[in-house]
């Protein structure tokens, strides 16, 4: 059994539908990467995973039981999630906000409990953030406060991490820190991490799973060496890719492509 | 290229029969709402007898002084009013590629009967020839709060920020006229400018305003077709190889000529500037040349028929007129800001 | 394991310090208040009225018109900044304010429409203003989220902010009509009550005022910890297990009432709610539970210095507060703008 799964979800608009029809099984302890043109999904899919989003039809189930009849609290303590939009108001230190992640454990008027201070400084030094705990937001770099924000899910304590493009904004070094950070989560505390990535090699190499998307449905899933194919990604991408074994995982990644044939036509 | 096809656009979406419709059609309509404005009142006065007021005066019949002395220049007063607020809102709107541009809402009103309220405490009994320029430097004021704080700000001038600033600049504004109000007792006269009324009209008032509107209306001609290509967009404007400082420079001056004879005829009315230019926008097209003459004649009518209204709601008294165009106008902004402040 | 980082202890530190500074500033302020108005006392003769030695005049002037208005304008300060922290958390907004978004003028519509039904002003039922108030500063605050609210977008803050300031104007004009049909003598009282002038200088409305107060105050602080969660923007609070609708509408409904409550006795103050809370950010950050207590500290020594200002400085005519309040509040509300953000 998957720790996540979709059946036969609709999601959208009153008039627009963004997903008709797709189930999907997200498996446990795994890396699971959602990649896809823009515009495809993705990030509808993942939010309603995360049920941020309500469904029109159909059920995302959570360990078995329907998600969106779970206590929300109670949900946010087995799934920790990270939007594309996180914004921190600035006069808050990084301590304070990685409190926050302890909301889903702490009754409305609690004070922070030894257990709470364990996770919290767990997740700030498992990010690196040790020194700037007393920082305030405001004075962090774009990839600094992308740390605090994955130390903030991280202080919930879950065994499932949804992240919406962690990377974006960051710098080649930035990106490789945080997915690296994942991956040791979960390989040492085999956590299930769900993601959206734009980058097609980073989404490769760092996963156990892809699943590929375009128009709202899913175009292939499956290990990386199943998806990343020249067909698949003509597919989903319209592009001719060049593929080849990563030094570092193995998995098949591509280091150069042309737009096809046909696409290039309509565009010249 | 760009600003060739939008220059294109503009001339295909220009509507010049309507227009002219509008424009010819509507002084006839607007002369016919002016005699029915003059003839209903508190006492209604038939239609022969404003014609014989107008074109054989006699000062010993009742009903011809009351034409004379307090219907026709009002009536006058208000279309004149309209006009300007419409014409100062069509530039403002123009100028600014701001959809939300009003002389109410970004504080030249609240200027504007600033300076009065200093007027009346200070110099009382000044004559009206030199209160209009405390109105002109008023309205000035509050354009340039209003205006500093957009530059100063950090992300530029958004409609809605501009809103939100014109709206505190009003909010100061008029609690300093208040202050001011209370300290001298002069409560009782301010309330005449705030409520908004034009019956208060005088043939002097007309006197001193008309140079000043028509100066005013002349150089917005001239200039109209300025500020067509200033609409869209100050970078295409200038490629297109136009002095843009001057023409703001110039269409400011206007702008506030305007504002400011009217704020001080009328009081600080809002919305007649937001609703018209929309209005005329949609009628004739996007060449200022038509829009500004267009927003002319509808404004004058919607003050006309909105002060008629005010003294019909409730006779003998009369509901305030920025409160009656308020309620027509307070809808429409909602609606443009739903639409989220695209000029449409 | 060390559990609270230094930060954290300094900051509660300075929370602490706060407090005490304030509580003195309160009182100072309090002391001075007192001292100012149209009789003039000299400080010891107030010293000895407050010890119950004065003459019947000073006792008087002391207890029954002095402390009751200060008290007020302190008790409404507090529960504008309060009203006005929460409101700012709900639509992440700092330009929030129970002023700006029309809740004022609600309150002022519903009195309005009480008195113009009521026979007389000599005996209003004090007790019912703050009800009336609420209804019709609720009303306002359901029609303003409903119209900034879009399908699918949910409610933007800058267009909560925009929608308040026009129903705010549609709200005002329609009461200008209304005030036609009212006789002088209530136009007076509604005048000066829209004006901000904390007209109730009696314990009467202290009482109507005070348990509004202690119920909801309470309430808002024990909800500091949602209001945190709220600040991170929808997505992040919901994933953290806010039932974000709900709280909304909740926070909401106890913010209205904390200014309705408030405005039913002082009338139409604007721009408290707006500045007490970001000068309290700047002082002490973004955690609800320091903002809230020392934003109601601040709101209320605010409030009771505008109100002396107003007393003091055009004397013998006395300034309604909301007068102060705008002419200090307006050109920081203009400075906020200018530094936001979209």
């Amino acid at each position: 059994m998957g720790a996540l799964e979709a059946k036969k979800i609709h999601v959208g608009y009153s008039q627009h539908l963004i997903i008709e029809d797709l189930s999907i099984t997200i498996p446990a302890q795994k890396i699971t990467t959602i990649i896809g043109p823009n515009g495809c999904g993705k990030s509808t899919l993942i939010k309603t995973l995360a049920r941020i989003l309500k469904t029109k039809a159909g059920t995302v189930y959570l360990d078995g039981k329907e998600i969106h009849n779970l206590d929300t609290r109670e949900v946010a303590r087995k799934m920790a999630v990270l939007p594309q939009t996180a914004q921190a108001p600035g006069g808050l230190t990084v301590f304070e906000l990685v409190s926050y992640g302890r909301f889903p454990h702490r009754s409305s008027m609690g004070m922070l409990k030894a257990e709470d201070y364990d996770y919290i400084h767990w997740a700030i030094e498992v990010t690196g953030l040790g020194d700037l705990k007393d920082r305030s937001i405001s004075a962090l770099s774009g990839g600094q406060r992308q740390r605090v924000w994955i130390a903030v899910a991280l202080a919930q304590g879950t065994d499932i991490l949804v992240l919406d493009e962690p990377t974006t904004y960051l710098d080649l070094a930035h990106q490789l820190e945080i997915l690296l950070l994942l991956e040791r989560l979960n390989k040492a505390e085999n956590r299930t991490i769900v993601m959206v990535l734009h980058d097609l090699n980073h989404a490769s190499r760092f996963s156990d799973y892809l699943i590929a998307m375009k128009d709202g449905k899913v175009i292939k899933e499956g290990t990386p060496s199943d998806v990343m194919t020249c067909e698949v990604l003509r597919e989903v991408f319209n592009i001719d890719a060049q593929l080849a074994p990563c030094p570092f995982s193995a998995h098949p990644i591509c280091f150069s492509y042309q737009l096809c044939k046909d696409v290039e036509y309509v565009y010249r | 290229m760009e600003a060739q096809q939008q220059l294109q656009r503009v001339k295909e979406t220009a509507r010049p029969v309507i227009g002219l419709w509008i424009i010819g059609g509507g002084w006839v309509a607007l002369l016919g709402a002016c005699v029915l404005a003059v003839s209903l009142g508190a006492a209604d006065i038939d239609f022969k007898t404003v014609w014989s007021a107008v074109f054989q005066f006699n000062p010993e019949r009742q009903e011809h002084l009351i034409i004379w002395e307090l219907r026709l220049p009002r009536v006058i007063g208000a279309a004149l009013v309209g006009c300007c607020f419409a014409v100062s809102g069509s530039i403002m709107q123009g100028m600014t590629r701001n959809p939300l541009a009003d002389s109410g809402l970004l504080g030249l009103n609240a200027g504007a009967a600033f300076l009065l309220a200093v007027c009346f405490a200070f110099f009382p009994g000044l004559s009206y020839a030199y209160v209009i320029l405390f109105s002109f430097v008023g309205a000035a004021l509050g354009a340039t709060i209003v205006y500093g704080i957009g530059s100063w700000s950090k992300s530029g001038l958004t409609p809605i920020r501009l809103v939100l600033a014109g709206a505190a600049v009003s909010a100061l504004l008029s609690a300093l006229s208040e202050g001011i109000a209370l300290h001298f007792d002069i409560g009782q006269d301010l309330a005449f400018w705030y409520a908004g009324g034009v019956s208060g009209t005088r043939w002097s008032h007309l006197q001193v305003i008309t140079p000043w509107f028509i100066m005013a209306m002349i150089v917005a001609m001239i200039l109209s077709r300025s500020i067509t290509i200033l609409s869209l967009g100050e970078e295409v404007a200038i490629g297109l190889g136009e002095k843009t400082g001057r023409v703001k420079l110039i269409g400011a001056v206007v702008v506030l000529v305007l504002a400011g004879a009217a704020v001080s005829v009328v009081g600080a009315v809002s919305f007649v500037g937001l609703i018209v230019p929309h209005l005329s926008r949609k009628l004739v097209g996007y060449d200022y040349r038509w829009i500004i003459p267009a927003s002319a004649v509808l404004g004058a009518w919607l003050v006309v028929l909105a002060d008629l209204a005010a003294r019909l709601i409730n006779p003998p008294y009369e509901t305030p007129i920025g409160a009656l165009i308020a309620l027509l106008g307070v809808p429409f902004f909602l609606y443009m800001a739903r639409k989220g402040g695209k000029l449409s | 394991m060390i559990y609270q980082t230094e930060g954290q202890l300094k900051k509660k530190r300075r929370f602490r310090t706060l407090v005490l500074l304030l509580f003195v500033g309160i009182i100072i302020t309090f002391l001075f208040s007192l001292n100012v108005g149209y009789i003039r006392m000299h400080p010891r003769e107030i010293l000895l009225t407050l010890w119950g030695q004065g003459t019947y005049e000073q006792s008087l002037t002391l207890f029954q018109f002095r402390l009751p208005r200060m008290v007020i304008a302190l008790l409404v300060g507090a529960g504008l900044s309060v009203s006005g922290t929460v409101l700012q958390g709900i639509v992440r907004n700092p330009l929030a304010d129970p002023g700006i978004i029309g809740i004022n003028s609600g309150a002022g519509l519903a009195v309005m429409l009480f008195l113009s039904f009521y026979a007389g002003t000599s005996n209003v039922p004090v007790l019912v203003l703050p009800f009336l108030a609420f209804i019709g500063a609720g009303g306002t605050a359901v029609l303003i989220y409903a119209l900034s609210y879009k399908r699918h977008e949910g409610v933007h803050p800058i267009r909560i902010v925009l929608t308040g300031v026009a129903v705010a104007a549609g709200i005002s004009s329609l009461m200008i009509v209304l005030t036609l049909r009212l006789d002088p003598d209530k136009y007076q009282f509604l005048a000066t009550w829209l004006a901000g002038s904390i007209w109730g200088s009696n314990w009467k409305f202290v009482h109507a005022l005070w348990p509004w107060l202690v119920l909801l105050t309470p309430y808002v602080y024990w909800k500091s910890s949602v209001l945190n969660v709220m600040n991170l923007g929808d997505e992040t609070a919901i994933g953290l297990g806010t039932d974000l609708e709900k709280e909304r509408r909740m926070l909401l409904a106890a913010a209205t009432a904390l200014a309705a409550a408030s405005v039913s006795v002082s009338g139409g103050i604007g721009f408290i709610g707006l500045i007490a809370p970001h000068m309290t950010r700047r002082l002490i950050g973004d955690r609800h539970e320091y903002v809230i207590p020392i934003a109601a500290l601040v709101g209320a020594i605010l409030l009771l210095l505008a109100d002396t200002i107003g007393r003091w400085i055009m004397q013998p005519s006395s300034i309604p507060a909301g007068i102060v309040v705008a002419v200090i509040g307006a050109p920081y509300f203009l400075y906020l703008l200018a530094r936001i953000k979209d």
